[in-house]
């Protein structure tokens, strides 16, 4: 539905610049308004790939324009969901134009409409069990990415604030980013949610891949990036966990985790392989 | 009503003025006794805090704040017995909406020596409390101090005015809460005793801060000061063993080398599992190695570093300030537009009564010559004097509403009018 889209790209952009307004003149405004907005434009766009959905018959996210749309819905969500924690005003105006974006892509990728991939035809019409896991694994690996997003955002937060801090000079960001523990504590949490949602996600695609064709593993580019990527924030977990990492380190590895999250998604298409939709 | 005031602050004069014209705070409710005479003086409220000394008051009397001022200066000059001289040299007085002004500019720090600092409000508002109980406040000064309060609560929301330390034991508390976030569930070490560092820590605390270590080399001392700010005294011999638990550690000692290394600071990490550690050294020189700052997760600041935030807080206060002052004349204006809407009733409704009591006493001289007259009829004649006095004032009310250039013109005209005669009223009374 892309006259629903359309609101919500509205709705999401009158959001992002209210977000970037309290963050610019340090208002001190409750953010009830944002969220109002913001709540809005995710009912919009829920309703969107509901519509979607039921129009189509199978889950609604099989080419690049309706990840763009749905990881945007997931990051808004994850927004949504931790705003009732965080008040941080610095994060929505750095979320909420990534958002805008996303649903701007979607809205302007063509639609490549009908035929669907081979391997997703299978997926969709074979037998019950790859229609369940499909979705799922879709989903889950889609709120990874919002989570790691989230993450990212975080770590560039610390690092700016901890150059303030280190450097002694107490500029515009200084007074405006969120306190060092605020900006690990956020991020390390959605870490934690993003690698949970990958594991499950990379195990999905598994069972997914042995369901359609009897092999679990193929080699793929994308497959291998997502390994990477999983070993990364691993890595970052069992130091966390262990060795007490915390502050400018994680900060640093997260963006590093993200770097590579971009590639497994974007790059892995340039390189080839079957897993090319999304 | 009006308003008027006399104050001395800390722009007009020296602090050894300002201390023989304070108001002890066990005698200000007598004091507020003796100001409010009811006559001239209806109602007041007495500021005095370490700054300033305001003593606010209203006057029944429209046209006589002139008087009323000097009612004022009178009641400083008996109560302190201070001469006349040093007061008018030294106190400034304000009437009507400068007045409005000058109050609201005070209860939101605009008036502060550092501007924008908070304690000026509640200290109003303790003021105005202690009227309240010497019940020496009405209508007129209760409306106006919460209005005070509304616009001093409007800077503060809307201004950027309160939101920088520009003192250096403030800083300190920015600092922590720029690491922290929040400091509920922090501990902090203070080592040595300096009165700045110790201002610090009672700070920190007063922020939310949950414990304090106190080091000392002299543990007798550090016994002392912990049982003043109910914290834990910690022997010198024990500091690097306490360190890790300190989140914030305020260092203020007479020592001529640094105390604190970046190896112990490195191992308190360690300890810490990388929690980080805010040091704050106000000592010159210094006590705390500098390159404790190269360290991950440890930070650290002396006492040019809050010193310069300070300064560039300060810079920054002054611009959010002409922001505050149009803030303040929108409230005086909207506050002077009520008080005269308020003036309108009263007037109004004086005018009424007025002609109201003429009717029914003009009723009550042709009473015996009517003769018994039934219930039914003595409603309809209430009912018909009502009327014509109804129809009568209503052309002039309007006109009196209505009339809004001419409105201050007009109002003080039927003011006086009825003023006067109330007086008139009085004397044939007396």
């Amino acid at each position: 539905m892309t006259i629903l889209l359309m609101i919500a790209l509205l709705l999401y952009l009158a959001g992002a610049f209210y977000s970037i307004i309290i963050f610019a003149t340090k208002s001190d405004r409750p953010g009830r308004e944002l969220i109002a907005l913001i709540g809005a434009g995710f009912s919009a766009h829920t309703a969107a790939i509901v519509i979607d959905w039921s129009y189509l018959g199978y889950y609604p996210i099989v080419n690049p324009k309706d990840v763009s749309s749905f990881i945007a819905w997931a990051i808004v969500l994850y927004y949504l969901v931790m705003s009732s924690r965080y008040h941080v005003r610095a994060l929505p105006a750095f979320i909420l134009p990534l958002v805008f974006v996303f649903t701007l892509i979607s809205l302007l990728l063509p639609d490549p409409g009908l035929p669907l991939p081979l391997v997703l035809e299978g997926a969709i019409s074979t037998n019950t069990i790859t229609q369940v896991i499909f979705p799922v694994h879709v989903t889950l690996v889609i709120f990874s990415y919002a989570a790691f997003i989230v993450t990212f955002i975080s770590g560039i937060m610390y690092l700016v604030q901890e150059r303030e801090l280190k450097a002694k000079h107490f500029g515009a960001a200084f007074q405006r980013l969120p306190a060092l523990n605020t900006c690990d504590e956020i991020g390390y949490r959605s870490l934690s949610i993003g690698f949970a949602l990958l594991t499950l996600g990379v195990v999905t695609g598994i069972v997914w891949n042995n369901q359609r064709d009897g092999r679990y593993w193929h080699n793929d580019p994308k497959e291998v990036m997502a390994l990477v990527t999983w070993f990364i924030y691993l890595f970052i977990m069992h130091y966390r966990l262990t060795a007490g990492w915390r502050g400018r380190r994680v900060a640093l590895l997260s963006i590093v985790g993200f770097v590579v999250v971009l590639l497994t998604w974007l790059g892995a298409r340039a390189l080839g392989g079957y897993h090319v939709f999304g | 009503m009006s308003i008027v005031l006399v104050g001395v602050s800390h722009k007009t004069a020296p602090v050894e003025i300002r201390e023989r014209l304070a108001f002890a705070e066990s005698r200000i409710c007598d004091a507020l006794h003796q100001l409010v005479d009811r006559e001239l003086i209806s109602e007041g409220v007495i500021v005095s805090t370490c700054n300033r000394v305001e003593v606010i008051a209203a006057t029944p009397k429209q046209h006589e704040t002139e008087a009323a001022i000097s009612h004022l200066y009178d009641f400083i000059h008996r109560y302190h017995s201070c001469d006349a001289a040093t007061l008018n040299k030294h106190c400034y007085h304000r009437s009507e909406t400068a007045a409005v002004k000058h109050i609201f500019r005070v209860t939101s720090s605009l008036d502060s020596m550092v501007v924008g600092e908070p304690q000026i409000t509640g200290q109003v508002k303790e003021a105005f409390q202690r009227a309240q109980e010497a019940e020496s406040v009405g209508h007129l000064l209760t409306r106006l101090m919460n209005r005070a309060f509304a616009v001093a609560k409007r800077v503060r929301n809307e201004t950027g005015i309160g939101s920088s330390a520009v003192s250096i034991s403030f800083v300190a508390v920015e600092l922590a809460k720029k690491v922290f976030e929040n400091l509920q569930g922090t501990t902090v070490m203070l080592v040595g005793a300096g009165e700045m560092a110790e201002l610090a820590a009672k700070h920190l605390l007063n922020y939310g801060a949950s414990r304090i270590l106190i080091v000392n080399r002299t543990y007798e001392k550090a016994v002392a000061l912990a049982q003043e700010m109910k914290g834990e005294p910690v022997r010198f011999e024990d500091f690097n063993k306490r360190l890790p638990e300190a989140d914030i550690v305020i260092c203020s000692t007479g020592a001529t080398n640094y105390l604190i290394s970046p190896d112990q600071v490195r191992r308190a990490l360690e300890t810490r599992r990388n929690h980080p550690i805010l040091l704050v050294d106000i000592s010159v020189p210094r006590n705390i190695d500098p390159a404790i700052g190269d360290l991950d997760n440890a930070f650290v600041f002396d006492v040019d570093d809050l010193q310069s935030i300070a300064e560039a807080n300060r810079s920054e206060r002054e611009r959010e300030a002409l922001r505050a002052e149009a803030i303040i004349e929108m409230e005086v204006e909207r506050f002077a537009a009520a008080m005269a809407e308020g003036d309108l009733n009263a007037v109004i409704g004086a005018f009424r009564r007025e002609v109201s009591a003429l009717a029914f006493t003009e009723l009550e001289r042709s009473r015996k010559r009517l003769g018994n007259l039934s219930d039914d009829q003595e409603d309809a004649l209430r009912v018909m004097l009502n009327a014509i006095v109804n129809k009568l004032t209503h052309p002039v009310i309007k006109q009196l509403r209505e009339s809004e250039d001419g409105h201050s013109l007009y109002l003080a005209a039927w003011r006086d009018l009825y003023h006067k005669k109330g007086e008139k009223d009085e004397k044939d009374e007396g």
